[in-house]
This record gives C-alpha cells, sequence and structure tokens, in this order.
C-alpha cells in the first residue's frame, strides 16, 4: 500500500521550505526536528543578520516556521529523531525516537534536510590557536556578538581597535580534506565586516582572503560597499599563522600582491569557517543507503539536471545535505525536493504526476 | 620636498650589509643595499583615509587589484607604477601627499579605460595635488612654472608682450583681433608653445599659412591670451587655473567670433568642459577638425614622399574621443603612407607632457628608466616610419628632444600636421 505521506527529516530553513510546500500540494507531512526547537543552524548559532540582503535571521526563519507549522495537513515532531527506515519508496515505515519512545511513521517518500556544521577551526592542521587564543574567534562567534550588538575583544571585553577575517578556513585543503570551496564564507565575512564597522566606527578591519568569491549579486550588494562605503581592507594572501606578541596577536603571512612578508598586529581575528555535512547528515545518510561523495555529502542522480533525487527512490534531499550552499539556494532545492516528493507519492498512487 | 634625496625611502630603511657574499660574488656594502624593509608591520590604512575624504579622491578606495591598469599606464613601462600599485602603498601607509608617485601620473587616462571599478584617477590626482600645492609639497620644478604662469601668462616664463612676435615676417597677415574691431568667423587660440617655442612658432606660421590659403576669416588674440590653465589643473593648481579662465574669459567676452579654433587639445579640453561652469561657453574645434572638414577646399596637389606613423594626443584622442580627424588629414596628404604604430587610438602611448609632466623632467628622470617621449619615438621608428606627425603643441619639442638621446637624429622627423599640409599645399617655409 502506498501512503500520501512525507518525512522531513531536518527543521532548518531546507526541511522547513520543503513541509511547508509538500503540505501545499496536498501531502501530509511528518517534520522530525532532533533539537527541541525549530530553525536549523541560523537561529540555533545565533545568526543575525542574513547576508543576501542582512535581514533578520530570526524574521526569515520565522516565516519560514509559520508556513510549514500552520497546515494542518503538518505533523511537527521536535527533539526527535529518526532512528530506523524500512520498507521502500512508496511505502517506509520510519522509527521516530522521542524522549524515550519511539514509534514508526508510515511514508511514502522521504525528504532530507540535516544541513551542515561548522568546520571546527581548532582540528588537524590549522595553526589559528582557536582554542589557545580568546581573541582568535570563528564567523559563528562573531555572529553571535554581532547580534547582541556588543562586538568586542573577547578576553578584554573592550571594542577592538584592529580585527582581522582570514578565509578559507577549512575549506580548499587537500590536507583537510574538505577540498572544496564553502561557497558562503566570503561574502559573510565582508557582510560581518561591516557590521563591525557599524558597530565600532573606530575600529580598522581586514579581509585576508585568497580569492575573493563573492558571486553573483553578492559583488555589488555586499563586496563593493563593503570595500568602497564601509572601508573595509582587502589584502590578498591568507595568514599562515597567529602568534602571541606583546600580549597581542600577531598574524603573519604573505601580502602577495606587495610579493612581501607580513607579521601585523590585531585585537581579533576571525577565522571564517567553511562548510561540513552535519553528523546528522552522516547518520542520515548511511542509515538510508544513500550514495556519497568522499566529503560525506549527498549526491543525486544527477549533479546538474536534478539536484534534489538520490539513489535511494522515494528519498530526496535539499539544503547543504548535498554541499555548500546559500539560503537563496537551499530554499530553492527544498522546493524542489518538496515538489518531486510528492510526484513520487502520486506516480506510486496511480495518480499522473 | 627636498630634492635630490629620494623622499620614498625612510632612512630606517636602508639597510646594507658591511659584508656579504652570494654565489662566489662579494656584494659586501653599499653593493647589497636595500631600500625597503622586506616585512610589512603594520597597514597604516589612515593614509588611505586621507585620500578617499578628498572630494574627487574617493574612488582610490575602490581598487580591487584586478591590475588591468598596470600593462596601460605609460608609467610602468619605464618604472614601477600604476593605479593598483598606488592604492596598495596607500595601503601600506605610504604618505602620497609628500611622494613622487603623486606627480608620475601623466592624467593620460588608459587606466580609467580599463578600470571595472572607475577608479578614476583624473579625479584623484588633480585632488590629491590640490592638497600637497596647498601645503607646498611641489616639486620645484613644478612650482617655478606655477610662478611664470601666474606672473606671465604662460609657463616658460616668455614675456607676454611678445605673444604674438612670431607672427613677424610672415608672407600672410595673423591679424590681432583687437586691431580689427570687427567680429570674425575664427578665434584662433594660438597657446604657449605655438607662440614662444622656435619649433611650435614653426608650426603656427605653417597653420597661419594653410588657413589663409582657404581663406578663413580668422584673427588671434595676442597678449591678451593666457596660458588656458588645463595642464595647471591636472597638477594641482586650482586657483591658478581659476585665475587663468577668469582671465580668459573676460578676454574672450570682449570680441565677436563663430568658432574658437585651438592648436592645443589641453586648451580644447579645458574650453569643453571647464570653461562653460566658469561662464565661458564657446563653439569650440580643434584645428585638425576644422582642416579635416576642409580637405576638398585644401586640395592638397604636392607629393611629400613620406612614411608617416601618428601619435594621438591623449586630450584629443582619451580625454575627448577625436581619433579620426588627423587620421582623415594625414590620409589626405599625396605620396603619404601611413603606418600606425602599435599602442595606438584609444590605446595610445602618452607622451609624457599632461598632467603637468611637460614641466616635471627632473622628477620622471629620478623615478624612471627613460623619459615617455623616448619610449614612444623608439615605437615610432619601430614602424619603419620617416615621420612622426604631431598635433600636439607639447610634442614637437619633447619628440625632437627624444629623437636625438634615443641617437635617432636623422631617422625621424617630427612635423606638426600643420606644416605636412603646408608642404603638401607647396605653400612657403621659412
Amino acid at each position: 500500500m502506498s501512503s500520501n505521506r512525507v518525512v522531513v527529516i531536518g527543521g532548518g530553513p531546507a526541511g522547513l521550505e520543503a513541509t511547508a510546500l509538500a503540505a501545499r500540494l496536498g501531502s501530509e507531512v511528518t517534520l522530525v526536528e532532533k533539537r527541541p526547537e525549530l530553525g536549523g543552524t541560523p537561529i540555533a548559532e545565533n545568526y543575525a543578520a542574513l547576508t543576501h540582503g542582512f535581514q533578520s535571521a530570526e524574521d526569515l526563519v520565522g516565516r519560514l516556521i509559520a508556513d510549514a507549522t500552520g497546515s494542518p495537513a503538518v505533523e511537527v515532531r521536535t527533539g526527535a529523531e529518526v532512528t530506523a527506515v524500512s520498507g521502500a519508496g512508496g511505502d517506509f515505515a520510519v522509527s521516530v525516537s522521542s524522549g524515550g519512545d519511539e514509534d514508526q511513521v508510515a511514508a511514502g517518500a522521504i525528504v532530507l534536510a540535516t544541513g551542515f556544521q561548522h568546520f571546527d577551526p581548532g582540528r588537524e592542521t590549522q595553526q589559528y590557536g582557536y582554542y589557545e587564543f580568546p581573541d582568535v574567534i570563528a564567523l559563528q562567534d562573531a555572529e553571535a556578538m554581532l547580534k547582541a550588538e556588543s562586538f568586542v575583544t573577547p578576553s578584554t571585553g573592550r571594542p577592538p581597535e584592529r580585527v582581522a577575517f582570514i578565509q578559507c578556513v577549512g575549506s580548499r585543503d587537500r590536507q583537510i580534506g574538505n577540498e572544496y570551496c564553502s561557497k558562503v564564507c566570503c561574502g559573510i565575512s565582508s557582510k560581518q565586516a561591516i557590521e563591525v564597522r557599524q558597530q565600532v566606527p573606530d575600529a580598522r578591519v581586514f579581509i585576508f582572503y585568497i580569492d575573493m568569491r563573492m558571486y553573483g549579486y553578492w559583488e555589488n550588494e555586499i563586496y563593493w560597499p563593503a570595500q568602497e562605503q564601509h572601508r573595509v581592507n582587502y589584502v590578498k594572501g591568507i595568514v599562515t599563522e597567529i602568534l602571541a606578541k606583546n600580549g597581542r596577536l600577531l598574524i603573519r603571512g604573505e601580502d602577495t600582491t606587495m610579493g612581501r612578508p607580513m607579521e601585523v598586529p590585531m585585537d581579533v581575528v576571525v577565522l571564517a569557517v567553511g562548510m561540513e555535512p552535519s553528523q546528522g547528515t552522516r547518520t542520515m545518510a548511511d542509515l538510508l543507503g544513500l550514495a556519497t561523495n568522499k566529503y560525506g555529502f549527498v549526491e543525486t542522480v544527477h549533479d546538474t539536471l536534478d539536484t534534489v533525487t538520490t539513489n535511494v527512490p522515494g528519498v530526496f534531499v535539499c539544503g547543504s545535505v548535498t554541499g555548500p550552499c546559500d539560503l537563496d539556494d537551499a530554499i530553492s532545492s527544498a522546493g524542489a525536493a518538496g515538489a518531486k516528493a510528492v510526484a513520487f507519492l502520486r506516480a506510486g498512487a496511480g495518480v499522473p504526476a | 620636498m627636498t630634492r635630490g634625496v629620494n623622499p620614498k625611502v625612510e632612512p630606517g630603511r636602508v639597510m646594507e650589509l658591511e659584508h656579504a657574499v652570494i654565489d662566489e660574488m662579494d656584494i659586501s656594502g653599499h653593493w647589497n643595499r636595500m631600500f625597503e624593509q622586506r616585512v610589512i608591520f603594520d597597514y597604516d590604512v589612515e593614509k588611505l583615509d586621507d585620500v578617499t575624504v578628498l572630494d574627487g579622491g574617493e574612488s582610490m578606495g575602490w581598487c580591487y587589484q584586478c591590475a588591468q591598469c598596470v600593462p596601460v599606464c605609460p608609467v610602468d613601462h619605464v618604472g614601477s607604477y600604476g593605479p593598483r600599485k598606488i592604492y596598495r602603498n596607500l595601503q601600506l601607509g605610504i604618505d602620497l601627499f609628500t611622494h613622487d608617485d603623486l606627480w608620475l601620473c601623466t592624467t593620460c587616462a588608459n587606466c580609467l579605460r580599463v578600470c571595472p571599478k572607475e577608479v578614476d584617477m583624473l579625479q584623484i590626482m588633480p585632488a590629491v595635488r590640490t592638497e600637497a600645492v596647498l601645503n607646498g609639497n611641489v616639486p620645484a620644478e613644478l612650482q617655478d612654472v606655477f610662478e611664470k604662469t601666474a606672473r606671465y601668462g604662460n609657463p616658460l616664463g616668455k614675456n607676454p608682450k611678445r605673444r604674438a612676435a612670431w607672427t613677424r615676417g610672415l608672407d600672410v597677415e595673423v591679424p590681432l583681433i583687437s586691431e580689427l574691431g570687427r567680429k570674425v568667423d575664427v578665434l584662433w587660440w594660438v597657446s604657449d608653445y605655438p607662440s614662444y617655442h622656435p619649433r611650435g612658432i614653426d608650426a603656427s606660421r605653417a597653420l597661419a599659412r594653410v588657413l589663409t590659403y582657404l581663406g578663413v576669416d580668422f584673427a588671434i588674440l595676442g597678449a591678451e591670451e593666457h596660458h588656458d590653465g588645463d595642464s595647471m589643473l591636472r597638477a594641482g593648481e586650482a586657483g591658478l587655473f581659476e585665475m587663468l579662465a577668469e582671465h580668459n574669459i573676460a578676454a574672450l567676452d570682449q570680441y565677436e567670433f563663430d568658432v574658437l579654433l585651438t592648436t592645443d587639445p589641453h586648451a580644447y579640453n579645458a574650453f569643453l568642459h571647464e570653461y562653460p561652469a566658469r561662464g565661458g561657453t564657446y563653439d569650440v574645434a580643434h584645428y585638425t577638425q576644422f582642416l579635416a572638414e576642409r580637405i576638398e577646399a585644401l586640395g592638397l596637389t604636392e607629393e611629400i614622399g613620406r612614411t608617416i606613423t601618428f601619435h594621438d594626443p591623449c586630450y584629443l584622442g582619451r580625454h575627448n574621443g577625436e581619433y579620426d580627424a588627423p587620421r582623415d588629414l594625414i590620409g589626405a596628404l599625396p605620396g603619404a603612407e601611413l603606418v600606425e604604430m602599435w599602442r595606438s587610438r584609444e590605446n595610445g602611448y602618452c607622451c609624457g607632457g599632461g598632467g603637468g609632466g611637460m614641466w616635471l623632467d627632473g622628477l620622471a628622470a629620478d623615478n624612471q628608466s627613460m623619459r615617455l617621449s623616448e619610449k614612444r619615438v623608439l615605437e615610432a621608428v619601430e614602424t619603419g616610419a620617416d615621420t612622426l606627425c604631431v598635433v600636439c603643441p607639447y610634442e614637437v619639442s619633447r619628440f625632437e628632444d627624444a629623437v636625438k638621446s634615443t641617437n635617432n637624429d636623422g631617422n625621424l622627423a617630427v612635423l606638426d600636421i600643420a606644416e605636412l599640409l603646408a608642404m603638401a599645399l607647396g605653400l612657403a617655409t621659412d
């Protein structure tokens, strides 16, 4: 027998959009979220303003939550985890564990939206002292301070005079194993650099980069204003190491367009950490038998023509489950995944998709 | 500013090893002297802010280091220069207001042509120079020209009363408009070098003959004409420019004429873009434009038997978009073949005279491996041409000097288009 239910795993922006779309198209949806609250990483990691358009993450994710949960066809299970899946496309039995209880949900299709996690800048080959120096922070740490409108040097609690962003931390690195570009960090760093300049106008802000990858409108909406209006200083050449000297951080690298070494003091260094598949993505991909690439992201049946259908019939993926992406792209792929999941149900029920 | 000592080398940055042997070669002492601290210890971006805060200086902060400007910067071919590098130096805390780099830009506009960010050195350089001038940080040789121009109305420091002396003994009449006492069709703005410099005078006399041959009703201002001021403005003497413009507009206001005919592309530029906002609006034409419209009437007949290459003046070409009029005239010369240099038209290489460069030969020598005019003459010789045709009065003297200094005396003649036209008309020469 076939079910008219879609199980969406992951209650972040992508999962919320997939849920809303599948419900709007007439399916019943069970949305399973491991965290006690919906909203995913943007909420859990204190995102303040989103890179595209500087809109409030809370407001936008709140709209997604309202859309997804407003329908009577949607059942939300927070603080719940998928522990097993049996059956096949059209007739899955999804075991959901919540607060020690476990039950089975019958579903015709599954959408996986378990997302990414920030690269841990303390691991492996990084020489940036993330766990050693309190004033070396990551993008999400900076984001939390910006959200509280209190961007300070963590060790002193005072506003910093000099702030450096270091790009490509945990991305584009063969030794770490993440050879891909994480797509969003150049934009987020530039966005945060603007916000630091707005909140701490006397601070000098620098961005050290290998290549600035400000694709599409991020170029004119973020990169150019950051430099032209907010006087953020971009220096080509990322930092090799961070040392402590005279109570200050000393960043050492090469200023490549000058062809000269640099040793420059900073108060706060923000590491532009990249994206990795979340633990949830790894666990679910394994549990569902999904093909993954060497980085642990899920592969789809075609990397250009079908970015949401997996090798397992009836299982669809969206958002950063398949690789680094920004929110605009996550929402787009989530809509596609929700629609294709419903199409799959109808085809199974003999209804033309 | 102290001249003779390169001011961009701070004493603390001169490094010299007493004993040094590299690859078995003894380079002890001054042979291993380095003038730059290798390690960058700070980014003092206040120096960049000092520029971007100026009216006109804003776009200095827009550079994203694509470096497209550098290959087309004429100065970079004879030294290390270019807007990209100036931006980086500012980020590194170099004070552009007291640095030689401030005076090397010739405002040739080739960087702006290729800049995706529209970093506009044509605004930036005059803005920063104006500040430097106000603070007295001007190369002495340029300051001398500012003073001469203020005092005599021409950068050569010549007697202003003798501005029309070049017309004496000429076989055609060049009337002063003040003496005609009537409206003329064409008021000829002769400019400084065509009035005073011996080779400029040759071209003026040729042009006077050509205009007379055409039956043009023309006159000149004589002593009432002062330097147009355009290059002073680019060089940072905004006050001097205002003074000159005010004088010239008042002088022109006294007379009636249809066309203001300019010999100098810099004057042409000023009349087109600077004077109107100050109350001086004219129907202005460069002499090549005026003559190119009258090629049929000229009826050139004399074979001149020359292979000619043409140098585009920055302020006629890139600044004002006129590339064809001079070429039309060269094309009409009987027995002349035009061969283009590899950098021409929109990408023409600067002679080095613009933006104050005309009067900064010493500074250029301190900072460049050769003059831009020498670089250009070598390109002209490379074409196989026997004649370098010019249509800007800054150029005859610059290029003739460069012909000599590059040992090309006899290989390349530098002639104004007016001189070539006079030859093709079989008119008298001096």
